[in-house]
């Protein structure tokens, strides 16, 4: 790894991590199909890099969110186990699962951001009581964060935890074999599955989203599969990028901007898919 | 009105400082990491590369730690709180995490 990649790795994922953060969404599914196509890095190597550069984007960006009191820490911890099980299960399925396969399930995943980045998030808030045997009652987890507007606290309940730690347990499978934050599975859950209030749903997953890609980075750590000279470039870039985007958040015009997105996920998606049938058309 | 709820303030306030100042030092760590890369660049004969890549090293490594302890600051703060059930959730999170890497070796 010489000096200019070293730098040119930065400036990129810099880059991604602001763009991203202008939207509000995490830049790791940018960062593998990055590192794949302008610098051939393997896909496996590649993975194994962005999973740090997740940890610290969602260690950096959580410090808000938490004084806002928007996240719903011991929901966290409770989501957390199925996560972490699930990161457990994708470091175990990373050797054994055929590389075309990776490619093809990143694509997929890529497609599925594309077609959220234009679904409007919709919110379902329940007004009955709390059902007393629920898991989330047992468990403590309705909770009440502070609605600026109205200057008050709402509280809001939880709903269908097992549910929810089903579908996390696949969040934390796809997090580890593609070394993503799988937002892009953990917000539906939240939002739909637990039917969070949507400023919940984002703080939480993404205060989880650390602790999930750390169970498959430490194995990765230990396994010797991080490459420094990529990772560490990558992870800084990426956590300044993220806090700098996330200052730009309210001063670019939010509509344009998601259409080219969803067009770049678009197009990163087919070239995953080519890479998966082993068709090179923009080559490497 | 949300003691019972949320855990206190303070405890979301400590749990956030650890994030933002352990990134802050795993960043500075990478970054002068990458300086002195760089400067070996510029004159290879000061040795600074193998430096420069333990520093990026430690750096990711400080990164990968940092969710953990956040994991275990929980598990003090439960358990100050004596809230014996999510002192038990937070170390069954850090057994698993803890599994992984066993698995990695």
């Amino acid at each position: 790894m010489d000096m200019t990649t070293l730098l040119w790795l930065f400036v990129v994922a810099f880059g991604a991590s602001a763009l991203g953060g202008m939207l509000g969404m995490a830049s790791g599914i940018f960062i593998v199909p990055i590192l794949i196509l302008a610098f051939g890095i393997d896909i496996h190597v590649a993975i194994a890099a962005s999973i740090v550069s997740v940890i610290a984007c969602s260690c950096g960006s959580a410090s808000p969110f938490l004084k806002g009191r928007l996240t719903n820490v011991k929901l966290a911890i409770v989501l957390e186990t199925a996560t972490t099980l699930g990161a457990l299960t994708g470091v175990l399925l990373i050797g054994i699962i055929p590389t075309p396969f990776l490619y093809a399930l990143f694509s997929l995943i890529l497609i599925l951001s594309a077609q959220q980045m234009m679904a409007r998030r919709r919110q379902l808030i329940r007004n009955a009581p709390p059902d007393p045997a629920s898991w989330a009652t047992r468990l403590r987890l309705h909770g009440s964060f502070p609605d600026r507007a109205l200057g008050t606290d709402i509280p809001y309940q939880v709903d269908r935890v097992p549910l929810g730690l089903f579908l996390m347990y696949g969040a934390g499978v796809i997090s580890a074999l593609l070394g993503i934050g799988s937002g892009v599975l953990k917000i539906p859950a939240m939002d739909t599955a637990l039917r969070l209030p949507i400023k919940v749903s984002s703080a939480t997953s993404n205060f989880m989203i650390g602790v999930t890609a750390a169970a498959s980075g430490g194995a990765y750590l230990v396994r010797g599969d991080i490459d420094m000279g990529i990772a560490g470039p990558v992870a800084l870039g990426s956590v300044v990028g993220a806090l700098a985007g996330a200052r730009l958040l309210m001063r670019m015009p939010a509509e344009k901007l998601r259409i080219l997105f969803s067009v770049v996920l678009i197009a990163l998606a087919i070239q995953m898919m080519l890479s998966a049938l082993d068709i090179q058309i923009w080559g490497n | 009105m949300n003691s019972s709820i949320h855990p206190p303030d303070r405890h979301d306030g400590l749990i956030a400082a650890l994030l933002w100042y352990g990134t802050l030092l795993a960043s500075a760590v990478i970054a002068a990491g990458i300086l002195l890369a760089a400067a070996d660049a510029l004159d290879p004969a000061l040795g600074l590369s193998a430096i420069g890549y333990r520093l990026i090293k430690i750096g990711v490594v400080v990164f990968i730690l940092l969710p953990v302890s956040r994991v275990m600051l929980m598990m003090i703060l439960f358990l100050q709180a004596r809230d014996y059930v999510y002192m038990a959730i937070a170390a069954l999170v850090l057994a698993i995490i803890g599994t992984g890497v066993l698995i990695g070796l």
